[in-house]
């Protein structure tokens, strides 16, 4: 310890060891990976004529990455879905599949992060949103989701007094007359260019997608669902529309409405959080109210059945407001008639009706409970 | 006429170096707190100076994290290491003209670092933001300072060196070898893939491990023992952490990658290491707060040493928290939450900045001859403490409420799960104008005591001659 020369050597030592071990031996482990086929050949060589994955991105995307880096976005936003046995993250709907390193050999600047005060972003460009969702969200979170913390951009905009029918209409969920459009910066479309194409959709000879288990419980008591319903003796029409409107309920997919993540399988809700469907005095009254909701989402406070919740109904399907109106119909002639519920059904018109008495409203303007409930 | 003795000649040697690098430091600390303050503040109102594209979130984050490790953290280290090796070596600071130079670029190479992080030059490496333009000027700046350190140890009068010299050297030799390891990995020879990752995350973990951390345990071994007048208790273990530390943190940091894109045995072995180091941390306790704890009193007394105890219990603690978090079944939870910030501001706030500001109130008064009032140095140390504890619990509390329920895959995340931990950051906002508040008063009173009022001077002088 006293001889300095020595002092160091042994304190560059310990040192060197780790580096040894991170740095060279990491890189000499899988430094060369290269884009690879889905999948391989029995004897483990590459199928001809296969295609590579991941793809590169466009140009455009890659100088969406360089925005993204710079504006700090890594901060936030992680870009990585965890192995099953140590995250919730394939659970949560942001992966198919756990990422693996081969995901990420293409990339000029690996932004995984580790913080997640947003959400995992590695599989965005799988979410299904609109360009112009994400220009909504990227000039005004809020605007798209009142309660993120995401800070607004308003700087990658032109905020446009005498609207082009190509600029985007942006409406704070709060104010009505708060109404504005808004013209993307070229730095703006290479962001949301970056964003889209974050996705890991293959798979690699390394990972399979994952099956969720809790899905095939769900199947299960599926099973024992259709069987009261048979037993009942409901017409045949009815029990087809309820069928295929379970699907939408149940289905957190593209083209699904994900009902069943808040209003929980049983249509009980959580409470304090999320209000019941099984008898609840909205979803067994009246019919357009229930179609608004459908279309639209809600917030703000509600009163079910003497209970009061406050929370926030994004308009409902994946991507959010993009339900059809058979989809509307039919999940709401199913929550209307399970779980011991019992009302009219509702048909693809009369959501036809209500949708084109809306015409004029922006999409995506949640309504609230007092817009609702006619005036007394 | 009485000669001086052989401290107060070393202490007048260092006194320009000692107070260059002590208002600089102070004038970081000032800026991390306001950009402290506006992140935090963005957290509660996201339209908080939205419009104005150098603040964005993500930046300011960088920008803070970066002014207090290099810019507070490295004066603080320079200023508090150079005259605690002076005084330990029996040698004079020599080349004052240097050093200060050195300092200078330094804190010219941080300032345009992080004007370039505001402009959007950020590099993506974690503690490493800084744009590649200025990592020359701070490399060797750094270098420079190091070899003067050097020179004063070599100089030494007593061949025999004690715990605070191994903790100190072995800091400052240890940067420039990770900043060279990080520059070449990710610039020169760049790393691909998740590579990147992992390397910027040893390196920015490292980073507080390997240079700020014993920069800390070595000024609380050199003023336990200097404030009590009595010997480190089983200072034979000292040994021991100290190459337990060397061996074992620069492998424990990667626990922090659990479940992510990269090779298993990388996370696995930070685990296992980061389990070990309850040695070295075990070791560092005992020395501390055995010898402590024998004068209580005289610790509470002492103010320097109050911060410092306070400095050496956080570590403690932080360091046993931080075992339990590297666990996987825990970091299941609590991994990619606001957890984070509660181990970079236990390590960074409630160790060395506590123990730092211990030496500083140590040393100042010895160095300039001026006394800093006690009321201002008590007011101090009690909105540190109060800031400290307010943050840590926020960030430790909202961090398990995060983590608790991001793992319910049913609730919405940003209405449920952060909107559920908005409360935390109402609570973190108001910690940091706690803390900036008791910066502020801590840089006033380094301030004064550097740069004394001319009239007062003049007539303390006035009084000494008449009396």
């Amino acid at each position: 310890m006293n001889n300095l020369a020595k002092f160091t050597i042994g304190i560059f030592l310990t040192l060197g060891i780790a580096w040894l071990a991170f740095v060279v031996g990491a890189r000499e482990q899988y430094g060369d990976l290269t884009p690879s086929p889905q999948s391989l050949d029995e004897d483990g060589s590459v199928p001809v004529d296969a295609d590579l994955f991941p793809v590169d991105l466009s140009g455009l995307a890659k100088q969406g990455a360089e925005e993204y880096a710079s504006l700090g976005c890594v901060t936030c936003h992680t870009q990585q879905v965890r192995r099953e046995e140590t995250g919730f993250d394939v659970e949560r709907g942001w992966g198919k599949r756990s990422s693996v390193p081969r995901d990420y050999v293409l990339q000029e600047h690996v932004l995984l992060g580790n913080s997640r005060i947003g959400p995992d972003l590695a599989n965005l460009g799988l979410r299904e949103y609109s360009d112009e969702w994400l220009h909504q969200h990227l000039f005004e979170p809020q605007s798209m989701i009142p309660s993120s913390l995401c800070p607004p951009s308003p700087f990658l905009y032109d905020e446009i007094d005498e609207p082009f029918h190509s600029d985007i209409e942006v409406s704070s969920g709060l104010d009505e007359d708060n109404t504005r459009y808004i013209r993307p910066s070229i730095r703006a479309d290479r962001l949301v260019a970056y964003l889209q194409s974050l996705k890991q959709d293959y798979e690699l000879p390394e990972v399979a997608f994952v099956e969720i288990p809790t899905e095939e419980e769900v199947v299960t008591e599926e099973v024992v669902d259709d069987s009261v319903i048979a037993s009942t003796s409901v017409p045949t029409w009815l029990q087809q529309q309820m069928e295929a409107g379970k699907e939408v309920y149940m289905k957190a997919a593209a083209g699904g409405g994900m009902c069943f993540t808040c209003h929980q399988p049983n249509g009980e809700g959580l409470a304090g959080q999320f209000p019941p469907l099984a008898g609840s005095d909205w979803v067994l009254g009246d019919k357009e109210r229930l179609i608004k909701i459908s279309m639209y989402g809600l917030m703000g406070e509600i009163d079910v059945n003497g209970v009061k919740y406050n929370n926030v109904m994004a308009p409902p399907g994946i991507p959010p407001g993009s339900l059809t109106d058979d989809q509307i119909a039919n999940v709401l002639t199913y929550i209307r008639n399970d779980w011991g519920n019992s009302a009219s059904a509702v048909s693809a018109d009369e959501v036809a009706t209500v949708r084109s008495s809306l015409k004029g409203r922006a999409p995506m303007q949640m309504f609230t409970a007092a817009e609702l409930t006619p005036a007394e | 006429m009485t000669t001086d003795s052989p401290d107060k000649i070393i202490d007048r040697s260092a006194k320009l170096v000692f107070s260059f690098f002590l208002s600089s430091a102070g004038l970081w600390l000032l800026t991390a707190a306001l950009f402290a303050y506006i992140a935090a503040a963005k957290l509660t109102d996201p339209f908080f100076l939205s419009s104005c594209e150098y603040l964005t979130y993500g930046k300011i984050k960088v920008a803070q994290a970066n002014a207090f490790v290099y810019g507070w953290g490295g004066n603080a280290i320079f200023a508090v290491s150079l005259w605690i090796l002076a005084r330990l070596s029996q040698a004079e600071v020599r080349g004052s003209f240097f050093l200060v130079l050195a300092g200078v670029i330094w804190n010219l190479a941080i300032t345009f670092g992080l004007l370039g992080i505001l402009d959007g030059h950020m590099s993506g490496h974690e503690m490493l933001e800084m744009p590649t333009e200025v990592w020359p000027a701070m490399l060797i700046s750094y270098l420079i300072i190091t070899f003067l350190a050097l020179v004063i140890h070599r100089s030494r009068q007593i061949k025999e060196t004690i715990a605070p010299q191994w903790f100190i050297l072995a800091a400052l030799l240890w940067f420039p070898a990770l900043f060279l390891i990080a520059w070449h990995g990710l610039e020169i020879n760049t790393a691909r893939g998740t590579l990147q990752t992992v390397l910027s995350m040893w390196y920015g973990q490292s980073l507080i491990w390997l240079w700020l951390t014993p920069v800390a345990l070595g000024a609380a071994y050199y003023l336990i023992p200097a404030v009590l007048g009595r010997t480190i208790d089983k200072y034979y273990l000292a040994i021991f952490g100290f190459w337990c530390i060397a061996a074992l943190a620069p492998w424990s940091v990667v626990h922090h990658l659990e479940g992510g894109p990269v090779p298993m045995w990388i996370p696995a072995i930070g685990t296992v290491m980061s389990i070990a180091m309850v040695f070295p941390i075990a070791v560092a306790s005992t020395n501390f707060h055995a010898t402590a704890f024998l004068d209580i009193g005289k610790v509470w007394d002492s103010l320097p040493l109050r911060f410092v105890i306070f400095g050496t219990l956080s570590y403690t603690v932080s360091s046993y928290i931080g075992v339990v978090f590297s666990l996987p079944a825990v970091a299941k939870i609590t991994q990619f939450t606001i957890i984070n910030e509660f181990h970079f501001n236990q390590r960074v706030y409630g160790f060395f900045s506590m123990i730092i500001f211990g030496a500083v109130y140590f040393a100042l008064p010895r160095i300039t001859g001026r006394e800093i009032p006690i009321a201002a140095k008590s007011f101090h140390f009690w909105t540190s403490t109060l800031g400290v504890l307010l943050l840590l619990l926020a960030y430790l509390i909202g961090g398990l409420t995060h983590g608790v329920l991001a793992g319910q895959p049913s609730l919405e995340w940003s209405s449920a799960v952060i909107g559920s931990i908005q409360p935390y950051f109402l609570i973190t906002k108001i910690a940091f104008v706690i803390l900036a508040f008791s910066q502020l008063v801590f840089v006033v009173n380094v301030w004064r005591v550097i740069f004394p009022n001319p009239l007062r001077l003049l007539a303390e002088g006035k009084k000494e001659v008449s009396a």
